[in-house]
């Protein structure tokens, strides 16, 4: 309990009375006005798919990564994208280890919504084999800082990070036809996803009776009665609303949509040049990894060998799939020393076992013997005395078969090793 | 008197292991020990980073800076009343535990009259007590037993920063930030060791300008410092 209180954060009345009443005067404590966006910075990483965005204080990190997997049942031939969010301690003392937060879910699924509802992400283009190998795109989310307003830093840093992702190619191929071949990165270049347009997610905090403020910080949101995240596109097209809290009027939400629509303009211009730096530098790169012919080939001889030949028209259950999709990487790393292997892998995970690999069992056996052994012998010396001493009566008698064939067995077991 | 290890170490950044004084090689062996040192036999051993800080004739303690407070005795803090017993006030001083505010710890307090605090009132508070494994406890009353300044905080704004700011805010002479704000401007202000700040001033703009430039300044240079209000004060008035 005292514990508790030590950690929590508070403010003190005096932070509330103030925020309040200097905001009448259209005054916040950092030194905006109502309407001013605080300073954004979006960095985009080094690899393809991650992004980094830093809003005044609070400080969001994301990554996209994907995956084969098969397709929802409904929707045969179009790829998945799924959100998650990771709320580290480290960003606000109130944020704890475990179970993600009400605010952690519902973050998250602002972000998934404005993306999915609005179609902005192209998921029939995810599609490999209609019903049987879409992509599954994968959005995480970790919030480093809370300085406030998570939803617009984190939304900005999923949809940069979506812009630099880029997944391996795929072509389909084999005797048949209907094998699917993965083409490392070396090989052919990796392919940017299909994005139609950049919905922007804007929230404003109502605080007191009439007052709105727009991208309010972690001080502002304690105080605000209301909350309210509008997704929307450069075009001015709405594509999601969040709203929690205090009512308001139609008007005010209105006006927001009209100041939600210029941000969402400013944002957008934003975030195309922060990917657009990262293309360049990208191009930059790969001229230079081209550049020495002998290095080239070098990298692409091991990669051409390990062309992946998934037969997943084979696989029948669910299960199987998507372990074989988890599979893939691993498997690619050993191709090298099992090539002659190769041919016979189908892809079978109903055989493998992660237990049996990599343990000697006939070590395995000479322990459990070795035990047996140990324990055997007393239980023989007793058993001898007391079927000497004792006069023969049925008890010991009964006794003594389990462990006689115990022994039995122990010692077939010592000797096989 | 010293031994000449010392003189290397003083006002100068130390780390965790640093050796800063070995005894057998002094003549007057009497020390006074701040926060951040350990004795260790004959040496004395630094325990937390940090700017070494020498006070004649014998005083020694590490000055460093975190977003955390660790009690110390005599240090005058900003507190927020967390909850109310029967004996004292839970406040929360940004440190590891929360400390006891004895309601009897007041100018003329008795039984009879004892102060009533919302949650969330601002004190100011001084330190009393503060040994490990306790909770430590404040008063707010001097040495004399006068209120002498002590006591919740009214309106105004109270902004978190670090305890090297704190520190900073509260030296002498004056830093350049307050100095530069105090010459055009009318303000009053509450600086706790735990890194709160707290800012009172006729008008609101004033005190959002006071916080902005004290927040601004922590990692710049008395020049710097100087400049950034100036340039401040120039785009308000």
């Amino acid at each position: 309990m005292e514990q508790r209180l030590a950690n929590t954060w508070r403010m003190t009345v005096n932070e509330k009375k103030f925020i309040e009443s200097a905001l009448e005067s259209e005054l916040r404590i950092d030194g905006r006005r109502p309407f001013d966006y605080r300073r954004v910075t979006i960095k985009c990483g080094r690899e393809d798919g991650s992004s980094e965005v830093q809003l005044g204080q609070t400080h969001v990190m994301s990554f996209v990564t994907s995956q084969l997997v098969q397709p929802y049942r409904d929707r045969p031939n179009e790829g998945t994208l799924s959100v998650f969010t990771e709320f580290s301690p480290m960003a606000d003392p109130s944020f704890e280890v475990g179970r993600p937060s009400e605010s952690a879910v519902e973050l998250g699924r602002i972000i998934d919504r404005g993306l999915r509802e609005s179609r902005a992400v192209d998921t029939e283009s995810l599609c490999v084999v209609a019903g049987k190998w879409v992509w599954s795109i994968r959005i995480d989310l970790h919030i480093l800082d809370n300085g406030g307003n998570l939803v617009d830093a984190a939304n900005i840093a999923a949809l940069a990070a979506l812009l630099t992702f880029r997944r391996p190619e795929c072509t389909l191929g084999g005797d048949d036809g209907q094998e699917v071949i993965w083409h490392p990165p070396e090989v052919r270049e990796p392919l940017p996803l299909t994005i139609h347009h950049l919905p922007i997610a804007v929230t404003f905090a109502f605080i007191g009776d009439e007052n709105m403020v727009i991208d309010p910080t972690h001080h502002e949101e304690a105080v605000m009665g209301g909350r309210m995240s509008v997704t929307l596109n450069s075009n001015g097209e709405v594509c999601a609303v969040q709203k929690a809290g205090q009512g308001v009027m139609q008007s005010v939400v209105m006006q927001c949509l009209r100041i939600a629509s210029v941000k969402a303009g400013d944002v957008t211009s934003k975030i195309k040049t922060a990917v657009e730096s990262y293309n360049t530098v990208r191009t930059l790169k790969m001229v230079k990894r081209h550049a020495p012919p002998s290095k080239a080939v070098d990298v692409n001889e091991p990669g051409q060998k390990a062309k992946q030949i998934l037969e997943g028209q084979k696989l029948k259950s669910e299960e199987c799939s998507v372990s074989q999709s988890d599979d893939m990487d691993v498997d690619q790393c050993k191709i090298n020393k099992r090539s002659d292997m190769n041919q016979r892998f189908t892809g079978g995970p109903s055989s493998w076992d992660p237990y049996s690999e990599g343990v000697n069992t006939d070590e395995l056996k000479a322990t459990l013997a070795s035990r047996g052994s140990v324990a055997v012998p007393m239980k023989l010396v007793n058993l001898g005395d007391s079927i000497r001493d004792e006069t023969k009566s049925d008890e010991p008698l009964s006794d003594v078969n389990p462990v006689s064939s115990s022994t039995d067995s122990a010692g077939k077991e010592t000797r096989c090793c | 008197m010293t031994s000449t290890t010392v003189s290397s170490f003083i006002d100068k950044p130390v780390v965790p292991g640093d050796v800063i004084l070995d005894l057998s090689k002094m003549t007057d062996q009497t020390l006074k020990l701040g926060g951040g040192l350990q004795q260790d036999q004959d040496a004395i051993t630094v325990v937390q980073a940090g700017i070494l800080r020498f006070s004649k004739p014998n005083k020694y303690w590490i000055e460093s800076s975190h977003k955390r407070y660790i009690p110390t005795v005599g240090d005058t803090i900003l507190g927020i009343v967390v909850d109310q017993r029967a004996e004292s006030f839970f406040v929360d001083i940004k440190g590891p535990m929360v400390a006891f505010l004895p309601v009897l710890a007041f100018e003329g307090g008795t039984r009879r009259n004892i102060p009533k605090f919302e949650v969330g009132t601002l004190i100011y508070a001084r330190v009393v007590k503060a040994n490990t494994g306790m909770n430590p406890e404040l008063s707010c009353m001097d040495a004399s037993g006068k209120a002498a300044e002590f006591g919740p905080l009214k309106d105004g704004y109270m902004f978190e920063s670090s305890t090297g700011l704190s520190r900073m805010l509260l030296s002498s002479p004056t830093c350049p930030v307050l100095e530069g704000l105090g010459k055009k401007l009318a303000f009053e202000i509450a600086v706790g060791l735990n890194g709160r700040v707290w800012v009172n001033a006729e008008h609101k703009s004033s005190i959002i300008l006071v916080a902005n430039a004290i927040m601004n300044s922590e990692s710049l240079t008395p020049v710097q410092q100087k400049i950034m209000v100036e340039r401040l004060l120039d785009r308000v008035n």
